[in-house]
């Protein structure tokens, strides 16, 4: 297997980003802006969740339970020739010359959340992955076979898992998710080996510590949510992890949890090896919309005010743009990515957008932009560091967010939403160190209006950016200019991030788009 | 943390079938019926408690003899915890843990023991569990008293400054608007009175309150109807009078592509409101029954 660090490897994508750096930028340039046109579809991979067939575990019963047919969101690990993905209760292991079955394990779930699982973790000869009924899992990478699973979290209490285990060493890095019920959030390493607690870090603080004096008391912060669902990136030099924390609860009011409610909503740093924070940078304090800085904090080595710095960036759900020194978390730069955005009270002296009380959810109705779902959400963004540009989907949606819940103790969502509109979505590309639009395409659009919104996305260094219009096709983009080169016509949106690697010297771009995985190659 | 719930990251563009092959730039040439599929977003692990009755007379077990300290909801009280957010409660079965606790109490911080039989633990319990359901299922809140803004300022806002009265009048189409909607969705339907209600199976582009498109190709007719997609690639369009679709493939600016929103005044107006603007205008349609 290829060394894992800061750039992808051409003939694997080892981790969910491909590498650490969450740029989702290949060097491969067989494939580029001149001949991309010859682009043809080399496979296509349907998934099939029936049980017969496969290596069957879990603890559910035996019939699966009533559901819609799953998204492929994880992006797949490509190891020595097979690419290996996941949907809910199920994973592929799946030949990526040929597109087919190599084996298929299925999980007998117990219930729970099943809106997405965002892939796996191999490390050697295992592969992990998490469950919507939160059961840590370890298969044999070659046969499928289950080695053993771990239940990490309670579904009773409304918790769900979604997140691809991030290997950092020895680190298998997890979290969970959900905030249905006012539930704790946090992130957990576990050794590879028996899949044992290594160490947990909570995503809100316990009485006396640091972040406490952002809480009233001890029950709101037992109760903050702050839930780790999407990984992260990785620093090998600054042997630093960077994630997103979720949103704080109750999730559309805030009146029991005044304060800016740390560490929910947050870019934190902390060291892999021992759990401990090193810093932490919240991106909305005492959030009451739902936006979770969950968005993959990419890291950028490059210029700022004329000298050279280890970046990091966000581009966030809540509608801003965030630069950062990634070595201390210093707040370098904020902008707005959606012009719509309606929520704040202007950015206050450490970057941050300053909390309205008057958007927050009313009875009557508060009209807000964007709406829960955000300006931008967890589809892959991209950075080519040819370009200098920072690639994500965003939103102008507007919502009325209603207060449902008057107790003095609101729990919950506390609020109901009602989506009535949007006044345009469109892929964009920013200067990362200006956070200026440097140009911007408006999405594909249908009978109700624009369409899209957050969209994977994936550069690479034969000049292209591979992403979906919102319109059910795949397109190839000039990464300089947004000008469209290529496209194919799924018919459905991609669902994932796309993904590159050579292969018996030829390159190949995989992304999935609802239940299929597609493959494209040069025509031959 | 929810990455969507209920908009339209959650969403798809689905053909109506699937193809098999797909080849560079022309790929679309089939007509492709684009509809929105709302996935299932958000399940639940939690399911509500069958057992209607024992969750009555948990509720008055839960008055009775625990109200005083955890509140008459039990969401705290003088002293005792919310026992909604409980983990002893929340992953309680059956009252089985949950009497087991109350048994034993907890005298250090206060809490007696109580001795309910196995029965009233379970009635309990159901009423807490069916609290918890309550509260973690977002698709059942009920939306309070809406309509609190002055109808009069509205009655203004309509006459004046909204310049809803070019297009609108309280006599004409929005007679008897008040009647016709719950407040909820006429306050939603005054912000984009997108699409019919009560119109099932008429598709969005077959109403008209879709955006509409016009079509001229370089030689050839200018062909007009609802839009049913228009990406860099492709025009799709419905014409209402043959009930057919029609589509073209684009190359830049061939053929022309006309768009227009009979409802751009509204898409315009969606940044320029107050929520006290909205909540009058809500009165006062409200008020035209």
């Amino acid at each position: 297997m290829a060394t894992i660090g800061a750039q992808i490897p051409a003939d694997s994508w080892p981790t969910y980003h491909g590498d650490y750096s969450g740029r989702r930028y290949s060097t491969l340039k067989q494939i580029n802006t001149a001949n991309v046109k010859a682009l043809t579809l080399a496979w296509v991979y349907r998934i099939n969740t029936s049980r017969a067939g496969a290596i069957v575990g879990g603890e559910g019963p035996d019939t699966p339970p009533p559901g819609t047919p799953p998204q492929i969101k994880s992006t797949p690990l490509m190891v020595n020739g097979t690419l290996y993905f996941s949907v809910p209760d199920h994973v592929y292991a799946v030949d990526a010359r040929t597109g087919r079955d190599v084996w298929h394990y299925a999980w007998k779930t117990r219930g729970g959340d099943h809106i997405g699982n965002r892939g796996v973790g191999i490390l050697d000869n295992w592969l992990y992955f998490l469950t919507p009924d939160n059961y840590f899992v370890s298969l044999d990478v070659k046969t499928g076979k289950e080695r053993w699973h771990h239940e990490i979290a309670s579904m009773k209490r409304e918790y769900f898992s979604t997140n691809a285990p991030m290997i950092i060493g020895r680190q298998v890095i997890i979290g969970v998710g959900g905030d249905a019920l006012d539930i704790p959030g946090y992130l957990e390493s576990r050794d590879p080996e028996a899949g044992n607690l290594v160490w947990r870090w909570n995503s809100t603080p316990q009485p006396g510590d640091a972040g406490a004096t952002t809480w009233p008391d001890e029950d709101s912060m037992a109760h903050g949510g702050g839930m780790p669902w999407l990984p992260g990136t990785y620093d090998p030099e600054l042997n630093l992890y960077y994630f997103g924390t979720g949103n704080p609860q109750p999730v559309l009011a805030g009146s029991s949890r005044p304060g800016d409610n740390l560490y929910t909503c947050t870019i934190v740093a902390i060291n892999p090896n021992t759990g401990k924070m090193a810093w932490h940078y919240q991106v909305t304090p005492h959030d009451t919309h739902d936006w979770d800085a969950a968005q993959t904090p990419i890291l950028i080595d490059g210029e700022f005010n004329g000298r050279p710095r280890k970046l990091i960036a966000q581009a966030s759900r809540n509608g801003h743009y965030f630069l950062l020194d990634r070595a201390t978390g210093e707040h370098l730069l904020t902008s707005k990515h959606i012009d719509s955005l309606n929520w704040t009270k202007g950015i206050n002296a450490k970057g941050q957008p300053a909390h309205d009380p008057a958007k927050d959810a009313s009875v009557p109705g508060t009209l807000v932009s964007p709406d829960t779902t955000g300006a931008t959400n967890w589809p892959p963004p991209s950075f080519s560091p040819d370009t200098g540009l920072l690639y994500f989907g965003t939103r102008q949606t507007f919502s009325v967010m209603y207060l449902t819940d008057t107790d003095g103790r609101p729990q919950g969502w506390a609020a109901a939403e009602r989506n009535v509109g949007n006044v345009g979505n469109a892929l964009k590309a920013i200067d990362y160190k200006t956070g200026k639009v440097k140009w911007s395409r408006p999405f594909a659009m249908g009978p109700g209006g624009t369409q899209g919104g957050a969209v994977g996305l994936l550069s690479t260094a034969g000049g292209l950016l591979f992403g979906n219009d919102g319109g059910g096709n795949f397109v190839a983009y000039d990464a300089a200019t947004g000008k469209p080169l290529w496209h194919a016509g799924l018919g459905t949106n991609t669902s994932n991030g796309p993904e590159t690697f050579l292969l018996d010297g030829r390159q190949y771009i995989v992304v999935g788009a609802g239940d299929s995985l597609y493959a494209f190659a040069l025509q031959q | 943390m929810t990455e969507s719930w209920p908009n339209d990251v959650q969403r798809g563009t689905r053909g109506t079938r699937r193809k098999g092959f797909v080849s560079a730039i022309s790929a679309c040439s089939a007509l492709i019926v684009v509809t929105v599929v709302v996935a299932s977003g958000q399940q639940q692990a939690l399911t509500p408690v069958a057992d209607t009755a024992a969750v009555e007379r948990g509720q008055k077990l839960l008055v009775d003899q625990c109200g005083f300290c955890h509140g008459a909801n039990a969401r705290g009280g003088s002293g005792g915890p919310d026992l909604t957010r409980s983990v002893i409660v929340q992953t309680d079965e059956d009252g089985k843990q949950l009497g087991e606790f109350l048994a034993a109490g907890r005298p250090d911080k206060g809490m007696p023991k109580f001795d309910l039989p196995r029965a009233q633990a379970s009635d309990l319990a159901a009423f807490l569990h069916q609290a918890i359901y309550q509260n973690s299922n977002r698709r059942l809140y009920k939306i309070l008293d809406i309509v609190v803004g002055d109808p009069s300022k509205g009655q203004a806002y309509f006459n004046g400054q909204g310049r809803c009265n070019s297009c609108h009048s309280p006599a004409g189409d929005l007679k008897g608007v008040g009647a016709k909607y719950e407040p909820a969705t006429l306050q939603g339907r005054l912000l984009l009175p997108r699409g019919r209600t009560g119109n099932p199976g008429v598709p969005l582009y077959a109403d008209p309150t879709a955006l509409q498109v016009t079509v001229t190709p370089p030689s050839g007719e200018a062909v007009s109807g609802g839009l049913v997609r228009l990406t860099d690639f492709e025009v799709t369009l419905y014409e209402a009078g043959s009930g057919r679709m029609r589509s073209w493939l684009r190359n830049g600016d061939t053929p022309k592509v006309t768009v227009t929103d009979p409802l751009q005044a509204h898409v315009d107006h969606l940044t320029r409101w107050t929520d006290a603007e909205m909540h009058n205008m809500t009165a006062y349609l409200a008020s035209l029954k």
